[in-house]
């Protein structure tokens, strides 16, 4: 919160829900489809099969259209939008991982130095050589997927590094397991989704045949996507655990989130039975799509599911979708969340209201919108009292937090608001917060927006 | 004041010492542009070459646009692989400074993902609808593309200025289009613009020697030399003019910084002033590049000596920007030697499969049946 606020109308967690699930979609392609081409065209060269090494080459073609293009410049985009969004949370997880991310850019040069190559010797090199670069490629390529579900790990179960800070003790963190085997299910389902197309691209009398060979491929990404999402799911600590699961799960949006995760899965596995392995000549455009739309949603679920379970954390039990730290909350108390907040503080507030609009930006911002996503105004009580009774609520919550043993987590599903990161601040904040929300209500969209812009 | 705005440092320990993140920082930038020149560069040069001749496929300059195109789809991407570094190690070093300036021009920030996009789209269908499939045509994308890797050297030139003067967030704040408006703005994008042509200019130049003097169409090779021969060198005397504006309008602390650093910024910018002059006087001696292979060697192995040593001055120029506030923020350090360790190896490793895949590929040349 040391940094200005961009505001952004469909709040900054869609932009990077947006780019973070297209990116993971087409970064999980680009590892699963290296070992389903390598394999391929291992096959292709073993049996003189024509048909299966160009589906290895159409395929090696979409790989280099989507991946290496739109696959590198949104991962990039991942930091930036990070960077823009959320950036003590990005610096706090760089400076942790430097050498995390580091390791994973040598493999990623790797993977896209071999990945142009493979694409760009079809025809032109031997194919006991050409296969050995699809291997080296896929080989990196998962490398960098071992490296970064560390990383992305670590920010839902920290584990023992929350006590210990070490590298490797939030690296192998509870889920980093469960999560590597779900990936590399997922990995597979993506390269099939892909694939698919590819194969329908091919000659007609080919179809059948390729079809049933990626289906394999897809039903054996759906049973590990399935072992290792169960497997997440009972690694998870119990108090993330028991906000989705249980005959009364802390949040019920979460439960109906987990419940379509399956559900996906399902149908993924249904629609690959039906259309590529017993009836492969159905295996269509449309067919195609819908076993692809099956799996993004068992992946997007999948990734909105975890997503919802960190919150109100972005390093769970560490720091607060705000950028407050655990740590730090005793100390705002003290000295008034303002006394951190440069930016939002940046022109002296002559009011209450003024400096309750300072509190909103410094602490409530990154989430909220006034009239946009998650639309502050929206959900406001009509009555001032319940206003300030929620923010107290919320002041206490951090008692929850403070009060806990250091490094251990907090049982979120027994807090009355779950998602929401506490308030911290001094009275004065508080009563000023209360005021400026309150304002909100009696004043049109149309007023309240001409006041931002003062 | 402004730079009461500089936000805190994280809490956490940076896992090395300081300089080494300065090393690191260094040389994948210098790694990254050299990927980075080819792609702008090689982009609006065959895009002036391509205009220059209409988009007719028998001349010499659609020739050049097209091998230069032919290369970019994978210097683009490398480009885009190598930049990958400098921006992890730069938010180590800077994060208080970069964050901020990238969130006060923040549509214009997450707008360059959106070109570089485009821009590399385009290249890919210049390369496969324009000349290099067709034999001409192609020119609209082309441009698109040029275009777009100017544009996205203008957001960063911007984000760098603005990262590197604290004292002027609060106007920055107010206004983000008057960073176009710093005397520093555009000598120094022009700068990065003519580096990158040049650069460009000299490898299409050395890549037609070499084909020339394998004996492989030695008229078109010559005519190609001697026209990016002609944009290497007026770039580079218009770069040598640029460069000394560059000094002389930065602000005064900094460049009053340069000049009594003693030894370590003299030495780079000694270096790499001789440098350029050096390169011009190489540049002038030569009027047909075929005829002088090795003096065109030579020049490519100055050139990126050159970038070399501009990466160095590059980064000793922000830190003097940013001297006066730095002291305020001495990040606590807690170095994590084994992984730095693990990750050399690796870099190590992963170079070396590198050269060993691309070895086994040069020496594996097939065709027909025996071909992948």
């Amino acid at each position: 919160m040391d940094y200005p606020i961009w505001d952004i109308a469909i709040g900054g967690s869609v932009l990077m829900g947006l780019v973070a699930v297209t990116h993971v979609i087409v970064s999980h392609f680009a590892i699963g489809g290296g070992l389903v081409i390598a394999v391929t065209e291992t096959l292709a060269v073993k049996r003189g099969d024509h048909e299966m090494r160009e589906l290895a080459r159409r395929s090696s073609f979409v790989l280099i259209l989507v991946s290496t293009v739109f696959g590198a410049i949104s991962g990039v985009g991942i930091w930036v939008v990070a960077g823009l969004i959320s950036p003590s949370t990005i610096a706090a997880l760089i400076r942790n991982y430097v050498w995390g991310w580091a390791i994973e850019w040598v493999f990623f040069i790797v993977e896209i130095v071999a990945a142009l190559v493979y694409f760009a010797t079809w025809d032109k090199i031997s194919k006991r050589v050409h296969v050995m670069v699809g291997w080296i490629y896929f080989v990196s390529a998962y490398l960098s997927l071992v490296v970064i579900n560390g990383i992305i790990t670590f920010m839902l179960t920290p584990g023992e590094w929350l006590k210990t800070h070490a590298f490797w003790d939030g690296f192998f963190n509870p889920t980093y397991w469960p999560a590597l085997v779900l990936r590399t299910g997922i990995v597979m389902m993506m390269a099939t989704a892909f694939m698919g197309l590819a194969a329908w691209r091919g000659q007609e009398s080919s179809r059948p045949r390729l079809s049933r060979y990626l289906g394999w491929w897809m039903l054996a990404g759906v049973f590990v996507s399935y072992a290792g999402y169960r497997w997440w799911e009972v690694a998870l600590p119990d108090g993330i655990r028991a906000l989705f699961l249980g005959d009364s799960p802390g949040l019920a949006a979460l439960a109906d989130t987990r419940s379509f995760v399956l559900w996906s899965l399902t149908a993924a596995l249904v629609l690959t039975v039906v259309f590529l392995l017993v009836v492969p000549r159905m295996a269509k455009l449309v067919p195609l799509v819908l076993v692809m739309l099956a799996a993004f949603a068992f992946f997007g679920s999948y990734e909105r599911l975890r997503e919802g379970v960190r919150k109100p954390f972005l390093i769970h039990d560490y720091m607060f979708s705000n950028g407050v730290r655990v740590d730090e909350i005793s100390k705002l108390n003290e000295q008034g969340i303002l006394s951190k907040a440069r930016w939002a503080a940046r022109d002296p507030a002559d009011d209450p209201v003024a400096m309750g609009r300072q509190v909103f930006r410094a602490q409530c911002a990154s989430c909220h919108t006034l009239d946009g996503y998650q639309g502050i105004r929206k959900l406001l009580p009509d009555d001032p009292d319940m206003t300030f009774g929620v923010l107290y609520g919320l002041f206490e919550q951090g008692e929850e937090y403070t009060g806990a043993e250091p490094g251990t987590a907090v049982d979120k599903s027994e807090l009355f608001y779950p998602y929401m990161p506490p308030f911290v601040g001094t009275e004065e904040e508080m009563m000023s917060l209360a005021e400026y929300l309150s304002s909100l209500v009696a004043t049109e969209p149309e007023v309240a927006r001409a006041g931002e812009g003062q | 004041m402004s730079e009461n705005l500089i936000p805190a440092l994280d809490s956490t320990p940076i896992p090395g010492p300081a300089w080494l993140f300065h090393v690191l920082l260094v040389f994948t930038f210098f790694l990254h542009a050299l990927f980075m020149n080819l792609a702008l560069g090689g982009t609006l040069l065959a895009a002036f070459g391509q205009l220059a001749a209409g988009g007719k496929g028998s001349d010499h300059r659609v020739t050049l646009a097209r091998r230069l195109m032919g290369v970019n789809t994978y210097a683009i991407s490398m480009a885009i692989t190598t930049g990958v570094a400098p921006l992890l190690f730069v938010q180590i070093l800077f994060q208080q400074y970069f964050y901020t300036a990238t969130i006060l021009i923040a549509w214009v920030w997450l707008f360059f993902l959106v070109m570089l996009m485009v821009g590399y789209y385009a290249a890919y269908l210049y390369k496969y609808r324009g000349a290099p499939t067709r034999g001409d045509g192609g020119t609209g994308w082309l441009v698109v593309s040029a275009v777009m890797f100017l544009l996205i050297a203008m957001v960063h030139v911007a984000v760098n200025l603005i990262h590197s003067q604290p004292d002027k967030w609060s106007l920055f704040a107010d206004n983000p289009w008057s960073v176009l408006a710093d005397p520093v703005y555009f000598p120094r994008l022009l700068h990065f613009v003519l580096a990158a042509v040049g650069f460009a200019g000299l490898v299409g130049a050395w890549w037609a020697v070499r084909q020339a003097k394998q004996g492989k169409d030695v008229q078109l090779n010559t005519d190609i030399a001697r026209f990016a021969w002609k944009w290497v060198l007026w770039t580079t005397v218009i770069q040598v003019v640029d460069g000394f504006v560059l000094l002389l309008v930065l602000p005064q602390p900094v460049l009053l910084g340069l000049m009594r650093g003693g030894a370590a910024t003299m030495i780079p910018l000694t270096l790499s002033i001789l440098l350029g002059v050096g390169l011009l006087m190489m540049m002038a001696r030569v009027s047909n590049p075929v005829e002088k292979a090795g003096l065109v060697n030579g020049t490519l192995g100055a050139m990126a000596l050159t970038i070399a040593v501009m990466s160095i001055t590059r980064h000793q120029v922000r830190g003097l920007y940013l001297e006066p506030v730095a002291s305020r923020f001495e990040a606590a350090t807690a170095p994590q030697w084994g992984n730095f360790v693990l990750f050399a190896l690796l870099l190590v490793a992963g170079l070396a499969t590198v050269g060993y895949m691309v070895r086994r590929v040069v020496n594996s040349p097939a065709t027909g049946d025996e071909a992948a």
